[in-house]
């Protein structure tokens, strides 16, 4: 595996957004796959994102699962060619800049933060 | 072209149910049986479905259980899981393994309970749901069921103009079928300002964009087409079309899409020798109001962009000119998800037999069933005709 989801999380932990590029079709991806999904190449090397990009979708949830508490926004963030889920703050809506600003840590996981830029 | 026959359908009313999984499953089964006239003799596997009877009711390895309280302990039975496609993927394998001769006749069917019934409240079974959401880089964030499908939504909005009102246009005609529907969760007309003044639940869903927790199951008796003519009323399957896309959301290439219902729906029709311009209705995956408009456009009823003014302008209505979830979809109908998928083609049979009363589609000779799983990332497309 060029990236593991250990790697992921540590990473982020550590202010640093990890994904895979694939070499054979330039495919890039905001989490691990062990095989390009665009073209089969199982090549795919781990980069590192950008940390700064442009909200591509977004919601605000107000009625949460147990272990969270709403209201929240969770958003998918377009980094030069990936993107990410994360949570949002800032009251940002689509087309926004948004930079990482630290992790969410709830129920011994870790989610990306972005906030306006 | 036809590759298998359906002669033999039921369906529990979607809503609230005391009875276990089992009991609920008996009973569709049992009304199947004798809508086709058959014993447990006459059929030759279980192709089961249940998606979260281990998380929700501790009840796993269901398949023999639920075939043992309808005489069918024996032969074959197999349990499907494909979130809320789950029964629908069940009924694609029947058809091809009646297709291919490896049974004759064969049960499909699924089961569901969602309701507090589980002895489960909104907050643990909105994690449940959740869980069909990508374990590591979805679920993390908080995200819900309402969420996945309002980040569709949202960015659908953003590309088209797609409005609230449109949206909420859904709820209320869905809401006007399920009156018509006597096995329908709600029986009530709404208004769109109800949906509007309804809580958020999600933006830009409210209360009132959202199906139901519901209890519930369907099953249908599926043969070949060459034992069909056997039976008294077949419906015909034209083709079953089943795609998968990436997960999470954020690898979907455009998530508002929905590329898995384009795919199987292009498949479906294709087996079939048909298009979407032929089908005189479709019931569609609503769990939530865009995700009706997104199904609307993959399908081919409308342009990329058209679902939302066509919902508003009634088009989708029973008597507009593309109608879509006669049955209440699962917004009024309910949506016991295990059940969901083969009670979609129940109510393609019914129509299609000319049978289904005072939301019957006038003269209904063809018409598509479209169930998703997860964030869309599995759809199941099913085309079903008239026997001639
Ligand atoms: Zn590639």
């Amino acid at each position: 595996m060029s990236l593991s989801h250990a790697e992921w999380v540590d990473a982020l932990r550590d202010g640093d957004l990890l994904g895979v590029r694939c070499p054979d079709c330039g495919t890039v991806y905001g989490t691990p796959f062990a095989v390009c999904n665009e073209c089969g190449s199982r090549d795919v090397e781990m980069t590192e994102l950008p940390t700064a990009g442009e909200v591509y979708t977004e919601t605000t949830v107000e009625v949460s699962p147990v272990g969270f508490d709403a209201p929240y926004q969770v958003g998918i963030v377009q980094l030069d060619g990936a993107r990410v889920t994360g949570r949002l703050t800032g009251e940002v809506g689509i087309g926004d800049r948004v930079v990482l600003d630290g992790v969410l840590e709830a129920n011994d996981e870790v989610a990306p933060v972005f906030t306006a830029e | 072209m036809t590759r298998a026959s359906v002669v033999g359908a039921d369906m529990t009313t979607f809503g609230v149910h005391e009875r276990t999984l089992t009991e609920l499953f008996a009973t569709a089964a049992l009304g199947a049986y004798d809508d086709a006239g058959v014993g447990p003799d006459d059929i030759d596997a279980l192709y089961f479905g249940n998606a979260m009877g281990g998380q929700t009711e501790n009840d796993t390895h269901l398949a023999p259980a639920v075939a043992a309280q309808i005489g069918l302990a024996g032969i074959p039975c197999q349990r499907f899981e494909d979130a809320c496609a789950t029964s629908s993927n069940a009924f694609k394998n029947a058809v091809e393994a009646v297709e291919a001769g490896v049974h004759d006749t064969v049960l499909v069917g699924g089961v569901e309970r969602c309701t507090p019934e589980t002895g489960l409240g909104t907050g643990e079974m909105t994690r449940i749901f959740a869980s069909a959401s990508d374990r590591y880089y979805e679920q993390p964030t908080g995200l819900t069921f309402p969420g996945v499908f309002a980040l569709h939504t949202k960015r659908h909005m953003h590309e088209y103009g797609t409005t609230e009102e449109q949206l909420a246009h859904v709820a209320v005609k869905n809401h006007a079928n399920g009156t018509r529907n006597p096995n329908a969760h709600f029986g009530k007309e709404i208004t769109v300002e109800d949906v509007l003044d309804s809580p958020v639940v999600a933006d830009p869903f409210r209360l009132m964009d959202c199906c139901p927790f519901s209890d519930g199951a369907s099953a249908v008796v599926v043969t070949s087409d060459e034992n069909a003519d056997s039976f008294d009323n077949p419906v015909d399957v034209g083709g079953v079309g089943h795609a998968t896309d990436i997960v999470p959301l954020s690898a979907k290439p455009v998530v508002q899409a929905t590329q898995a219902a384009r795919d199987a729906a292009s498949q479906a029709y294709e087996q079939a020798e048909t298009s979407a311009d032929e089908m005189d209705f479709a019931e569609v995956h609503d769990c939530f109001t865009g995700a009706e408009v997104m199904a609307s456009e993959a399908i081919g009823f409308f342009e990329d962009g058209e679902g939302g003014p066509a919902a508003a302008e009634g088009r989708t209505a029973i008597d507009g000119d593309r109608p879509i979830n006669p049955s209440g979809g699962l917004k009024a109908k309910g949506h016991p998800i295990g059940a969901t998928g083969t009670g979609q083609i129940v109510e393609l049979t019914e129509h299609l037999r000319n049978n289904a009363g005072e939301r019957q589609i006038d003269g209904a000779e063809r018409a598509v069933a479209h169930n998703l799983g997860g964030d869309a990332a599995t759809t199941v497309v099913t085309v079903m005709e008239a026997r001639e």
